[in-house]
Order: structure tokens, then C-alpha cells, then sequence
């Protein structure tokens, strides 16, 4: 996420909280009536809506502030619709691009305009540090990528990357660093890969880079699994770090359902807690769309988005593809 | 005490002088004779009274508590053990190991292992019950049958403790403690009795021929038909001695004694010590030490044991075990899961080969930081080889060697620099060609091809057998005498506790032996456990060992009664 030292990108400010929405509505004096703060107060936010609904399963059942969106100028990202002006194209809905932090034009990064502005999806927040913290301790939702078929390290047109989900913990250092060159083993359901998704790519000069493909990824943050799908998946990364280490990039499209799916799984507690509105979420999410119009409605469906990424080398253990096969069929 | 224990085991002894007509007389004629040494005491090692606690009371008892440090002497701790000293604190470590062992052995589920009576709360004293308790569990601490005069005050005592606690329970717990925290078992004593067969000479008892072979063999006390061999005069008569060392040997057991002598050997106590700094080797951190140490061992008792191999070619082979936390350090894929170990095969041209490359000698023989071909070369020349490497002068200027600024980007230019100084040279002249050749492995054992962005040049030779890398180092060492030479010396040393010259006879017989059965260790042993040698001892001076075991006593009762 693209943030300038004084949230210059949001010209807004930060988005209000689910406790700060529902506080503008009501009394002071109503406010006062609820002497247990803690407990009492937040029954009542969670089930702000008319009915008592509770927003975050029903966000349509408020009609919050507007989620105040990332204005800025520049982003992480690529121009995934091959349109530089955003406007619309058969594969995506108008919309506003950003300019790449290397002056690239075009860049699709609607993701970021949504959260960018969230303070608990900033790098500050809560969110993203609390699911990367969960993730390096106990390995839930490891992702391990299979390149095969290399024949130059540095430079190869024909490569092929493979997905899993890893099972069991991150080998960590002391200081609870993932360290590199450890064996890991694949998530396996009836003698096949619970994932596996393969797309091609290539290497140039070292760095790794795929073609665009849906590709299905284990995910798991703030209490949730997650089998997400990307679609149009791209994914850059240098392959030649002698330490083992090294970062990369990954870009594509996020189902809004799925974005929300994950937002509302948080609970309304969260969304208290860590200041964020799911309706005001929701809303947004819908309006922002820019990837995958639906054929009946003409509305997008997805968003575009960039991630960073760390990996590390590491051994995988599969049994080969035969094998996989051979015992998928087996009764 | 003493003259009156030595004066019923002559009588009993005696008692067997048919038998002894069948002493091991008959050990070959080529076999030289060796002048015994004088029986003494040593003190158990931590392994030992570990073992010793597991195979009497179970698996299941935790031995807390710490030892005192071992002293190593003529390159081995058991040599050391014999000179060992027990001060107040350490008594006092027994004597709180031995109140939670006792503790321990009589809660549920563990008193059903030993106890032979059900116990109940408020039941009397059970004066069979406590007979057999103290009877059977002092004949395997001991390791003999317990005199009266040991048998009958520890019964006294718990039926007192009995009577006066009002708990049966306690009062057994507390003869437990007495015989956990007597210097029969925490000192191994040799007893000897003259020798029917030579008319001014001695022999150990058949007790103490039972513990010899049985911490050599195992690491730990005799077990029940051991002591049953040596209650019948059999381990006196070379038909019954090597009924027994077949027995033993063919053992699962004797994994722990050969796992007891290469860990001493090979210094392993010192991984106790090894700290690495984890920013520069984050892999290597405390599971990664211990495996590292226990991969060697695995490697030796494979090699040793299960493949009845070449003692040599441990230095040449490829073979060993892995498990996750190993595998990130070597870099190498492991397909059994965390925690678990399975072999592995270094390929036929990977640069490792032989324990010398594994973890367990190159993360041990190196700074916490940064390896060291002077360390490395000195455990080769002193550990493996028998051979004196002084230590450094207390003046030697390290200046050059750690300029942080220097123009030499490797340890072999560091080092050309750094022994060309009259002080230092002689000393890096025999360990460094030796160490350089292990260069392309760093400070925790990882291979590299460069340091400082140079490339590292591992030729070098070893008394004048030329290599090219590491693995032509262990090439060279399975060439060198001396590698068995120094085996037959350690080996001895550990199984007598007395070291014999290198130039002795007996020596040579030795060396003659192993190699004449292909350098195997197995067989090695088999010559060393069926010797004269392995059972002669001189006349003894019974003022030394009578004094240091009333000594010993008093300290004993003192650290009790403070309790």
C-alpha cells in the first residue's frame, strides 16, 4: 500500500469506525443511558441496523457515510486491462487509474483506493500486521510455488509455476524470520493436492514472471480461511537471491464478494475495535469494481490489486505428478 | 568396613577355586603380557548413572539436577572420572536427584515397576516387602549382592521411619535414598582376590569383571544375568566370560557404549558450550546443535554397528541421517517429517563425506562467527590422530589476522600472514593444511564456494598425502596409520581406564588385531572385553582406596544428615 507520510492520499482523512458512525447518530443523552460502555454500548453498535440487524452481516441494512476512497496519484500496480485512461473496455468497468511509483501509466489498483484510506489496513492498522503475524507463526495459509521446467535460471521463455498450500509451521530464525532452504510438505486431500493451480511464465534477467491465469490460493488472516481465487493472476519475482530471500509482486483481480466475505468473517467486534464501517466497505466495493463485468448486469465484479509479497526457497515434497494422479484414481 | 569387605570376598572366593582352574588363561600365545594396573574408583558419569536410573526404575523417572563438570585426561573423560573430585555441593545434587528418584519410583503408576507389595495408605511395615525392595534394587545399584552390614541398617531405618511417620510408604522411600545416595553406587569400586592361577597375583572379582564389561558394553550397570554369571563364578571360566560378551554385544544395548565412547572421543560434551551467533548463522540455532551432534553419533553407530564396517572409512562415507532442522543447514531436501530421522546419502560427487564434514565436527571446531581451519586442524591432529598440538603462545598478536581492513579476503591468506611469525609457525604448519581443506564449509557447517567474494582454494595435505578438498581429507585420514593407531589407543584407554604407552607391546598386539579383522570396531572390542590384559591388575595398595572410600562415606553421611 502506497502511503505518504501525512496521509496526503486521503485528503478525507481516515475512514470513520463502526462505534464512531453509530456514536454521530445518537444523543448524548441516549449515549449516557448506557452505563456499561464496554458491553452494553457495543451490543447496541453491532445491531445498529432499523431492525436490530447486524450491520456487518447486512450491511445493506444502513445507509453509512460514503467511505472516504484513496485520492492520491500514485500506486503499487501494473495496468491490468491494457486501457491506460480507465475508461471502459470489455473486461473492465471505468475507472481511475493511478500512475506507478516508476512513473508507469495506466496502473489498475482499485483495491488500494478502497482500503488506502482504512486506517486498519494501513501499515499501521491492525489488520494486515495481525494476519501476517498469525501467518508466520503457525503456517496457516502457506503458500508454496513449484517452478519447474527451468533450464537457465537468468534467463528462460518457458517455465511453469505451480501452487500449493503448504502444511505444518514456518522454519523460523530467532527472530521469528522464515528461514530459507527448509523442506515443506503439500496440503494433499485423496492423494491429490488440495491445491495446485499451474500457469506458465517465464525469466527474464532473473526475475520470474507469469502470464495472466485465474489462479486459486490458500489464504488464511484474522481468524479466516480462505480459498481465493485472482483472477488474471500476474506475479513478478527475482528468483536468483543467493540469500534465499527475496520480495515480489502480485497482481490481478479480487472478487468484491470474496473482499467482503473476508470483511464481514472479521465479525462487527473487529470492525469496532480496529475502526472500519463494513457498509461503508461494502458500498464502496460494489461502486469501485473495475475487473470481469458481469454478462447479464454490465457491473464489474472484481477489483484490481497489487500485493507485495516475501518468499523464501525452500524444498517441497510431492509425490510426481504420476504418482498424484495414480492414486486420485484410486477408489 | 572396608578390610572387612575385602576379607568375606577372599572367603568367597575361595569357594570358587575349582572353577578358576578354568581362568582366562587361554587367550593365545601371541597376546603379550600387560602388568594390571591397581583396581580403583571413578565416579559414574552423568550418562551412566542416567542409564543406570532408567534401567532399574524406568524409563519414566526424570533425573533432574546437575553434575559436576568432568575432567578429561589422556584425551577422555572416563580416564579423567578416576581422578575426579566430589565436593559438598555435588552431595548435595545426589542427595536432592536421589530424594526425587525415591519420590518418584513409589507415586502411581511407577511403584507397580519395583515395589513388590501393593502399598496403602496407613498399612504397616512389611518387613518382606522391604527385604526384597532393598535386596533386589541394591544388587543392580551395586552391581553385587549387598553385604549385611549394608542390608540390615537400611531395614532398620525404614522400619523406623515407618513407625515414627506412621506411613510405610515413606520409610521405604527413604531406603531408597540411602542406597541412591551410597558411595557403592555412585562409585565404581573394583574389588580383586588373589588369582588361583598365578601364585602371587590377583583378579578382579566376578562382580567387577561383570562392570567392566558392562559400562564398556553398555554404559551402564551389569544387568540381572550378568550378575547372575558373576554369582556363579562363570564370567571366571573364558567359556562363561564369552558366552556373556556374546550376549552383550549382540545386544540393542551396545549402541549406548559405543555411543558413550566416540561421544568422549570425539569431545561431544563440548556441544554443551557451542553458541553461534544466530545473525550470522540464524539456521543454527539449539535444535540444530543437538541434532548436528546426534546425526554424527547415529552416523558411527551405523556404520560401526549395524554395517560392522571399516572403522576407516567413517571418514569417506557418504552415509548418514537427516531431519528438517539439519536439512536447511546442509540445504538438502528431507522427505521424513519434522522431528523425524532418516537416512540420507550425500551424491557420490557432493563435497561432503565422512563425519569430518558433517555438522557435528565443523560447527564444533569453529568460532560462534567464523570457521576456523587452525580449530579444525587441531581436532584432527589431537582428537583423531593421538597427536600433541601445543597451545598458543600467550603473545600471539592477532592484529593482521582480525583487520577488519585487510587485503586478504580468506582464511588460508589471513593465516599465510599471520604464521609466518617465528612464534606461530610451527604450531599452523600441522593443523592449517589440514583445517583449509574444510574452508568451503563456514563457521556453522554451511558449504560455501567463496569467501569475501574469492573463491576458496581447499588443497592441502596431510602428512604428505596430498587433496584437493574435503573429502580428499578424509581420503588421506583413511590412509593414515595413525587415525588407527589413535583408535586403539583411545579404546583401550576408555575400556581400562588406564592408558598403556603407545609403544607398548600390548599395543602393537592390538593394532595388529584390529586390523587383522578389517579395522572393525565390534571386533576390536571383542579382543579388548576377552584379554588378559582387559582383566589383569597389579597388587593392590589398599591405603589409597580404604581411605578415599571412608572419605567418601563421611561426605555421604554429612550431605544426608544436612538434609
Amino acid at each position: 500500500m502506497h502511503e505518504t507520510l501525512f496521509m496526503d492520499e486521503c485528503p478525507e482523512g481516515p475512514a470513520p469506525g463502526n462505534y464512531e458512525i453509530w456514536e454521530s447518530t445518537v444523543s448524548p443523552e441516549e449515549r449516557r443511558s448506557y452505563p456499561e460502555r464496554l458491553i452494553t454500548q457495543i451490543r447496541h453498535v453491532n445491531y445498529r441496523g432499523p431492525e436490530g440487524e447486524d450491520v456487518c452481516a447486512q450491511p445493506t441494512s444502513v445507509d453509512d457515510p460514503p467511505l472516504p476512497v484513496v485520492e492520491g496519484k500514485y500506486a503499487y500496480g501494473i495496468d491490468l486491462d491494457d486501457n491506460a485512461d480507465g475508461t471502459a473496455t470489455p473486461k473492465s468497468c471505468a475507472h481511475r487509474t493511478f500512475t506507478g511509483l516508476n512513473g508507469e501509466a495506466g496502473v489498475d489498483n482499485q483495491m488500494y483506493r478502497l482500503f488506502g484510506c482504512v486506517q486498519a489496513w494501513r501499515s499501521d492498522g491492525h489488520i494486515e500486521n495481525n494476519a501476517n503475524a498469525h501467518r508466520r507463526t503457525s503456517g496457516l495459509g502457506m503458500i508454496l510455488m513449484n517452478v519447474t521446467d527451468i533450464d537457465d535460471l537468468n534467463n528462460d521463455d518457458d517455465v511453469t509455476v505451480t501452487f500449493y498450500r503448504g502444511i505444518g509451521a514456518f522454519s523460523l530464525d530467532s527472530a521469528n524470520e522464515v528461514l530459507p532452504f527448509a523442506t515443506y510438505d503439500i496440503d494433499m486431500e485423496d492423494g491429490k493436492p488440495r491445491y495446485g493451480d499451474s500457469v506458465k511464465g517465464r525469466i527474464e534477467n532473473g526475475v520470474l514472471k507469469t502470464s495472466p491465469e485465474d489462479v486459486h490460493l490458500p489464504h488464511y488472516g484474522n481468524y479466516q480461511y480462505i480459498r481465493q481465487l485472482i483472477r488474471d493472476m500476474q506475479l513478478e519475482m527475482d528468483i536468483t537471491a543467493e540469500t534465499g530471500k527475496t520480495d515480489g509482486m502480485v497482481y490481478g483481480y479480487y472478487g468484491v464478494d470474496q473482499i467482503y466475505s473476508y470483511v464481514r468473517g472479521m465479525l462487527t467486534s473487529f470492525a469496532n475495535r480496529h475502526k472500519f464501517s463494513c457498509p461503508a466497505i461494502f458500498k464502496a466495493a460494489h461502486e469501485l469494481a473495475d475487473g470481469h463485468p458481469d454478462p447479464e448486469t454490465g457491473d464489474c465484479t472484481t477489483l484490481s490489486s497489487a500485493f507485495k509479497f516475501k518468499a523464501t526457497r525452500a524444498f517441497i515434497n510431492a509425490p510426481p505428478l504420476g504418482e498424484m494422479a495414480q492414486r486420485s484414481e484410486a477408489p | 568396613m572396608m578390610q572387612s569387605q575385602t576379607t568375606t570376598r577372599l572367603i568367597l572366593s575361595s569357594c570358587a577355586l575349582c572353577l578358576s582352574a578354568l581362568l582366562l588363561s587361554a587367550c593365545g600365545p601371541s597376546e603379550p603380557d600387560v602388568e594390571g594396573t591397581p583396581p580403583d574408583i571413578r565416579r559414574l558419569t552423568e550418562d551412566q548413572y542416567r542409564n543406570i536410573i532408567a534401567d532399574v526404575f524406568g524409563s519414566a523417572i526424570t533425573v533432574g539436577g546437575r553434575f559436576d563438570a568432568p575432567v578429561r585426561k589422556e584425551g577422555l573423560l572416563t580416564v579423567g572420572a578416576r581422578n575426579a573430585t566430589v565436593t559438598s555441593g555435588s552431595m548435595r545434587q545426589y542427595d536432592e536427584m536421589a530424594r526425587s528418584i525415591a519420590a518418584q519410583t513409589l507415586s502411581e503408576p511407577n511403584r507397580t515397576f519395583l515395589v513388590p507389595c501393593a502399598l496403602e495408605p496407613g498399612m504397616d511395615y512389611d518387613q518382606a516387602c522391604t527385604e526384597e525392595l532393598i535386596t533386589r534394587t541394591g544388587r543392580l545399584l551395586f552391581r553385587r549382592p549387598l553385604q549385611q552390614d549394608e542390608l540390615q541398617p537400611r531395614l532398620d531405618l525404614i522400619r523406623e521411619a515407618a513407625q515414627t511417620l506412621g506411613s510405610f510408604e515413606e520409610g521405604l522411600e527413604l531406603g531408597l535414598i540411602s542406597l541412591l545416595v551410597a558411595p557403592q553406587f555412585l562409585f565404581v569400586s573394583e574389588d580383586i582376590e588373589p588369582d588361583p592361577d598365578a601364585n602371587s597375583g590377583h583378579r578382579p572379582t566376578a562382580y567387577s569383571i561383570a562392570s567392566r564389561l558392562s559400562f564398556l558394553l553398555w554404559n551402564s550397570a551389569p544387568d540381572d544375568l550378568l550378575l547372575l554369571a558373576a554369582e556363579s563364578g562363570a564370567l571366571h571360566t573364558r567359556k562363561g566370560l564369552e558366552a556373556q560378551v556374546s550376549r552383550m554385544m549382540a545386544s540393542p544395548r551396545l549402541e549406548a557404549g559405543v555411543r558413550a565412547f566416540f561421544s568422549d572421543m570425539f569431545e561431544f560434551s563440548e556441544f554443551d558450550f557451542l553458541e553461534k551467533d544466530n545473525v550470522i548463522y540464524p539456521a543454527f540455532g539449539v535444535t540444530a546443535s543437538a541434532h548436528a551432534k546426534e546425526q554424527t553419533l547415529r552416523t558411527i553407530v551405523d556404520h560401526v554397528i549395524n554395517e560392522d564396517a571399516d572403522y576407516r572409512s567413517l571418514f569417506t562415507t557418504r552415509k548418514t541421517f537427516m531431519t528438517r532442522t539439519l536439512g536447511q543447514v546442509y540445504r538438502v531436501q528431507v522427505q521424513a517429517p519434522k522431528g523425524v530421522w532418516q537416512r540420507f546419502e550425500f551424491p557420490a560427487d557432493d563435497p561432503r563425506a565422512g563425519i569430518q564434514s558433517q555438522l557435528g565436527f565443523l560447527a564444533l571446531h569453529s568460532h560462534p562467527g567464523r570457521s576456523s581451519p587452525t580449530l579444525r586442524g587441531a581436532a584432527i591432529r589431537s582428537t583423531l590422530l593421538c597427536q600433541q598440538v601445543p597451545d598458543p603462545p600467550p603473545d600471539v598478536d592477532f592484529t593482521e589476522f582480525n583487520d577488519p581492513n585487510s587485503p586478504s579476503k580468506t582464511a588460508r591468506q589471513r593465516l599465510t600472514v599471520h604464521s609466518t611469525s617465528p612464534a606461530c609457525e610451527g604450531c599452523h604448519r600441522i593443523t592449517d593444511p589440514i583445517g583449509l581443506a574444510l574452508e568451503n564449509f563456514d563457521g556453522a557447517g554451511q558449504f560455501r564456494t567463496v569467501e569475501n567474494g574469492e573463491v576458496i582454494d581447499t588443497s592441502g595435505d596431510l602428512d604428505g598425502i596430498a587433496f584437493d578438498d574435503g573429502a580428499g581429507l578424509g581420503a588421506a585420514l583413511h590412509a593414515n596409520p595413525a587415525l588407527t593407531t589413535c583408535l586403539t589407543y583411545r579404546l583401550y584407554a576408555y575400556a581400562s581406564g588406564t592408558p598403556l604407552s603407545p609403544r607398548d607391546p600390548w599395543m602393537a598386539y592390538l593394532e595388529e588385531q584390529f586390523a587383522a579383522n578389517g579395522y572393525k570396531i565390534k571386533s576390536l572390542l571383542e579382543v579388548i572385553v576377552t584379554s588378559d590384559a582387559f582383566l589383569a591388575v597389579s597388587a593392590p595398595d589398599p591405603a589409597p582406596i580404604e581411605s578415599a572410600m571412608n572419605t567418601t562415606t563421611l561426605t555421604t553421611t554429612a550431605a544426608t544428615q544436612e538434609n
